[in-house]
């Protein structure tokens, strides 16, 4: 095959290297942008929920999977990030376009907070004290009048100037507008500064320290920026579901989170994005087959949560053992072989 | 007079506990470096086990818990096997995530299997009492706090006199030098993992003896974390003081502070979280907790 040599830093930092790159992008998006006329609610909804579910684990990767803070505080954050958007939408009437950017700020001003800690706990330590956190977040929530405890709280649909979303459709343009700038956002603010100090961080934070990155402000932005990805989410989540519980918050979201990350890949967005599609996709894979079986083992869709934490239990433990790089893993390995074929390397 | 033994007697039977899954955690801990967070889950299972023996088969009790508490040590023993023998020496998050994955398998598991109702087990102790000077203790209560004396005074011994308990110990301290002295390390892991799951599965049954049998039982796992950390992940003596000061606090605030209220917010049930704001302020104060020491990493 022809290959140009790249010239220019220009061209060498380019997010897109080549024209067939460049062509799949088009591809992509223009099926993004036409294939959901011919689909169904049903199947809109599974993928406003992929697309959702992407933005919140796109913030765990970048504390996770680049930063190497192991965070088990992440359903907390969303959580946040779902009640600040609930109640200023409610309470003080501020419009969405408002409300959104704030509960994302709001969540990461409590990823700050979180992040000060972390700068004296390593590993474990941090994973405890992080643990500790979302139970406390999700009792706050339990025991606060404002938040209505158990009861749940109602949300407002998404209004923006005069239009207000309502359909699945709308929806689906919308959630996957976000999603996709959230992808290219991320794609670009790992190549940068920032991005390649948490690696350096995540690696060995000693010896990056030594060559002198200063480990504490790089630590307590990963926090931040972590919590305001997940605040963002929290909140597209509750004006999408227009009704939330203390309880749907709980450590349940943050193991489906971790499994998004792992299972794709940690330290990729590709992987991200693989990983929130094949997540998001299992129950109702399982919920599909369930209805086949109706007939024959009745009781089984009734045991669809208890099944679906377990498979997401053995997704993550199956990838550590067997696959640690996670389907990016798997696709690099696809690709190389086919590009070397019939050769072995 | 009579409240102040009441908070000191729950206090101290729900330290004991806590100490015992405490145990498990430093046990796993020390000698493989997991931090095990589905350590309450295994004293879920064993209660479970235990359960389905005394109350569903109607088995004698101390039958019941024998075997439960057998197959509970089996359970470590092949959890062992199966996945943490290939992950010995991944990465701490690796090793932190698979436990995590772990716990939310073998909740639902019991869920499959037994249903989210609440079951309570057929036990000698339900419902008996002892009254001492006029002041009423129960009797399950009262056995929670001397087995659990009985048991960390044969694990001092076992750690202190015998072989097995010392070849562990240097497992634990070092585990290179120990497999060049001639210590089996795989099968000293694996003697972790088994004494780990045999204090949840101890553990799990005298906490259901306490309430009831049902899957939320598995939160004493996060619980009982924070006396490990309070006692310093290091020792025996720490696991004890961590567990019962937990229990005490614990036991303090459920008394004065459940169902009061600040403004519009209601502090409920504080049972619940006591322990993970202990955790906090650990965390924060004295990460290596009162006995631990603290750790120098090189690069």
């Amino acid at each position: 095959m022809y290959r140009k040599f790249k010239v220019s830093y220009r061209e060498d930092m380019a997010l897109l290297q080549n024209r067939w790159q460049k062509s799949w992008l088009m591809i992509l998006v223009l099926s993004l942008i036409i294939i959901p006329l011919f689909l169904g609610r049903y199947q809109l909804s599974i993928l406003n929920e992929i697309s959702i579910v992407l933005i919140g684990a796109l913030g765990l990767n970048l504390l996770i999977g680049y930063t190497g803070q192991l965070s088990l505080a992440h359903g907390a954050f969303v959580a946040i990030g779902a009640y600040s958007s609930g109640l200023l939408t409610a309470k003080l009437a501020l419009p969405f376009l408002i409300s959104l950017p704030l509960s994302g700020l709001i969540a990461a001003g409590l990823g700050l907070i979180i992040g000060i800690p972390s700068l004296r706990l390593k590993g474990l330590y941090l994973a405890l004290g992080t643990l500790a956190f979302g139970f406390l977040v999700q009792y706050i929530i339990q025991h606060w009048d404002l938040t209505q405890g158990d009861l749940g709280m109602a949300v407002k649909r998404i209004t923006i100037g005069p239009w207000t979303i309502k359909s699945q459709l709308q929806y689906f343009y919308f959630l996957t507008s976000f999603a996709f700038l959230s992808v290219v956002v991320t794609n670009n603010f790992v190549r940068s500064k920032i991005g390649r100090s948490f690696i350096a961080i995540r690696d060995r934070d000693i010896a990056a320290e030594a060559m002198g990155i200063p480990i504490a402000k790089y630590k307590i932005i990963a926090f931040a920026l972590s919590a305001f990805y997940a605040g963002i989410a929290g909140c597209l989540a509750a004006h999408f579901n227009r009704w939330i519980v203390p309880s749907s918050f709980g450590i349940s979201l943050t193991i489906s989170a971790i499994a998004v990350i792992i299972v794709g890949g940690l330290g990729t967005v590709l992987g991200t994005v693989l990983g929130a599609i094949l997540i998001t996709g299992i129950p109702h894979v399982i919920v599909f087959i369930a209805d086949m079986l109706q007939d024959s083992y009745p009781a089984l869709s009734g045991l669809m949560a208890e099944i679906k934490l377990g498979i997401f239990g053995l997704v993550i433990i199956v990838t550590m053992l067997f696959e640690p790089k996670g389907l990016v893993g798997i696709y690099q390995r696809i690709k190389v072989y086919w590009k070397t074929w019939p050769f072995k390397y | 007079m009579e409240t102040a033994v009441n908070i000191l007697f729950s206090g101290f039977s729900m330290g004991a506990i806590y100490a015992l899954v405490a145990l498990g955690f430093v046990l796993i801990f020390k000698s493989t470096g997991i931090l095990n967070f589905a350590q309450g889950e295994l004293c879920m299972v064993g209660a479970y086990i235990c359960y389905y023996f005394a109350t569903e088969l109607e088995v004698p009790y101390l039958l019941a818990l024998a075997s439960a508490i057998v197959l509970g040590c089996v359970m470590g023993a092949l959890i062992d096997l199966l996945i943490f023998r290939k992950l010995v020496g991944e990465p701490v998050h690796a090793t932190i995530l698979v436990t995590v994955g772990l716990a939310s398998i073998l909740v639902s598991l019991t869920g499959l299997i037994w249903g989210h109702d609440t079951h309570s087990i057929k036990s000698p102790f339900i419902g008996k009492t002892v009254t001492i000077n006029g002041m009423i203790f129960s009797q399950a209560l009262l056995a929670t706090i001397g087995v659990s004396i009985v048991l960390f005074f044969l694990f001092i011994v076992f750690f202190k006199r015998s072989l097995l308990g010392i070849a562990l110990m240097g497992t634990a301290e070092d585990s290179d030098t120990a497999g060049l002295m001639g210590i089996n390390v795989k099968k000293m892991r694996m003697l972790a993992w088994i004494l780990g799951a045999f204090v949840a599965s101890v553990a799990g049954i005298f906490l259901a003896e306490q309430s009831f049998v049902h899957t939320g039982m598995s939160h004493i796992g996060i619980k009982a974390m924070s006396a490990a950390i309070l006692g310093g992940m290091q020792s025996i003596s720490g696991v004890v003081v961590g567990g019962i000061l937990v229990g005490l606090i614990e036991s303090l605030a459920a008394t004065f502070l459940t169902d009061l209220a600040l403004g519009n917010f209601h502090f409920g049930d504080t049972k619940d979280v006591t322990a993970f704001v202990i955790m906090i302020l650990v965390l924060m104060i004295r990460p290596h907790g009162i006995f631990g020491t603290k750790e120098v990493e090189r690069v």
